[in-house]
């Protein structure tokens, strides 16, 4: 299923990218490989970027001791709560660092035990766009997997990244895929809700849109804290939906135990995978900031195209 | 009818000089005129009428009829009844900055020749038809109060005839005066007024994709605004997206160097939008409501 291949570390790379996943079953494995790693980028003299959820990052930061101030610590569980704005923060931190030194280091783990299927599912779209976006970069980007994680969640992981393995021993997945069959596997149904509201709207009911949106998530019990995230990103979508969705679109919303989750379907089309996945220039007059704006805004955002347009769901915790 | 001593009035505040007067038949219409020439020509100021629509001959029939001796006012120079299309619109295209320079030399005319002051009428429905420049009506409407109406003794009225100009249209429009007379206007989506006290704008409502000619209006209005100061207040604003603040924002970014503008936040939209995208707010200087 695998073959040898290069060491964790930075160093001594012969192939820009490297992207392995690190599996591991306890606190002693998880610190020894993602130390080598990290230790490995330190002595190349990069400034490694660490998101990981947030005990293993007190666990790190034990474990690397002294090392730590030359990190950008970020706990994961806040920043990639949705998973699809974490590849954005990745290519920010590169760009960032990529006059610094020749290569950049980083350690990802956007799937812990507790993530629900959906969130994993896009963690999963995650990994693999990590492949299209840092294609031929001089990058090293690990991901930790916890082995408690069901086993298809696991059995992903060997699709989404080329070399696999535990501290000391990474070798080529043979499983490894597409990132677009990757992507187009992620593209399951989505399931209906029992009931929601519909709204269907134009250019001309736009502010109509947005004044029944705000409304509605009120009365459902959205914090006030949360609104202005709601209301911009439903805003963004529906505004899409007028400017390339076929002119108009429907609204749905609906409340589930512990989010609210809004439906924006149109007849538009998404032929980029990667589009939202980094931050565009908010002065750029080709636009480009409505996806990624969804992205940052909500805790779990999730695209479906078909052959009858495009699906988008935007889901906020109620908490 | 010019009086002897030709003193200046006293300048009223330019809230109260600069109105939009929205009708839907000729008796408002003609009420509204025969007020505002009459009020003119008894204080000794030059009255304008600068019709779209309307013949001419008909504005000084309607005068005549509500007994104002509109003849001898126009035998004597204090009244001058003219077209859009053979005044203001005879060049290629539309200009505010042309416009603001034409009102200064216009007051200038009517004080050397002995009025007290200049008011005007301008029909506005022209802006619905294709003409070059109508895009920028709003822009202009949003200048002239700081640019024209704080520095000049000027009195203009600005007719919006429900008839010829879509009601979206005319809120709008109307919308930009600080003074509103007529036929009550509903509050449109995103209104954008002058402040009244100091050169700027106030926004009101929500600014999305629905809204971006009136946003693109208010950026225009930014960046050609004389004023070296300036403030944006959005403080009455219930939503705001990102494209508009990006327009307004790169608005002020292209103003001449000097004072930043001042932007008055409100809406936490706006706040969460300067979180996501702080090089926004690099040109301008926020300020709390």
């Amino acid at each position: 299923m695998t073959a040898p291949t290069r060491p964790p570390g930075g160093s001594g790379s012969r192939d820009p990218f490297f992207h392995p996943a690190l599996f591991y079953g306890t606190d002693e494995e998880y610190t020894g490989g993602v130390g080598a790693f990290v230790r490995g980028a330190l002595e190349d003299g990069h400034r490694p970027l660490v998101a990981v959820p947030g005990r293993r990052l007190a666990l790190l930061r034990d474990a690397l001791g002294d090392a730590r101030e030359e990190i950008t610590w970020v706990d994961m569980a806040r920043a990639g709560r949705n998973p699809g704005r974490i590849l954005s923060m990745l290519q920010e931190f590169a760009d960032r660092h990529r006059a610094a030194s020749a290569r950049v280091s980083i350690v990802g783990e956007p799937i812990w035990v507790g993530r629900t299927p959906a969130e994993a599912r896009e963690a999963t779209r995650h990994e693999a766009l990590i492949n299209l976006a840092f294609a031929g970069r001089p990058a090293g980007i690990l991901c930790p997997y916890d082995t408690a994680l069901p086993g298809d969640v696991l059995a992903q992981a060997y699709r989404t990244h080329p070399v696999v393995g535990a501290p000391g021993a990474y070798l080529a997945s043979s499983r490894y895929a597409d990132p677009h069959d990757v992507c187009r596997d992620c593209d399951v149904p989505l399931p209906e809700p029992a009931e929601a509201v519909v709204v269907p709207f134009g250019e001309g009911d736009l502010a109509r849109t947005r004044d029944e949106a705000e409304r509605w998530a009120a009365a459902a019990g959205l914090p006030p804290a949360r609104r202005p995230d709601w209301l911009l990103a439903v805003s963004e979508a529906t505004s899409n939906s007028v400017r390339h969705g076929g002119g108009r679109g429907t609204l749905r919303m609906w409340r589930t135990g512990r989010e609210l989750v809004a439906e924006v379907r149109d007849r538009g089309v998404l032929a980029d995978p990667l589009t939202g996945r980094r931050r565009p220039d908010p002065r750029a007059t080709t636009g480009g900031r409505g996806v990624w704006i969804m992205h940052e805004l909500c805790d779990l955002v999730e695209i479906r195209a078909a052959a009858e347009g495009l699906v988008l769901r935007l889901h906020l915790g109620l908490e | 009818m010019v009086p002897e001593t030709a003193a200046p009035l006293p300048r009223g505040p330019a809230a109260h000089r600069h109105r939009d007067v929205v009708f839907s038949d000729d008796r408002e219409w003609a009420r509204h005129l025969c007020a505002f020439v009459r009020g003119g020509l008894d204080q000794g100021e030059q009255v304008q009428y600068f019709a779209d629509t309307t013949d001419p001959e008909k504005v000084l029939r309607t005068l005549v009829d509500a007994g104002i001796d509109a003849v001898a006012a126009q035998s004597a120079g204090q009244l001058h009844v003219s077209t859009a299309a053979r005044t203001y619109l005879t060049g290629a295209v539309f200009d505010p900055d042309a416009m603001i320079g034409l009102w200064h030399e216009a007051v200038e005319a009517a004080a050397g020749r002995g009025h007290r002051g200049l008011r005007a009428i301008g029909e506005m429905s022209w802006c619905v038809r294709d003409v070059a420049g109508a895009d920028r009506l709003l822009e202009y409407e949003l200048r002239i109060h700081d640019e024209v109406f704080d520095r000049l003794p000027l009195t203009a009225w600005c007719f919006y005839d429900r008839r010829l100009v879509p009601d979206a249209r005319v809120n709008v429009l109307a919308g930009a005066h600080v003074t509103h007379q007529g036929s009550p206007v509903p509050e449109p989506v995103l209104r954008v007024t002058p402040l009244a006290d100091r050169p700027g704008f106030l926004l009101a409502g929500s600014a999305g994709h629905d809204t971006r000619d009136v946003v693109a209006a208010v950026a225009a209005a930014l960046r050609g605004a004389g004023a070296p100061r300036l403030e944006l207040d959005m403080s009455r604003l219930r939503h705001l997206d990102a494209a508009s603040l990006a327009a307004l924002a790169g608005a002020a970014a292209q103003r001449p160097p000097g004072a930043p503008v001042r932007l008055r936040v409100g809406p936490a939209p706006l706040r969460r939008l300067l979180e996501l995208f702080p090089e926004l707010g690099s040109a301008v200087e926020v300020v709390e409501r």
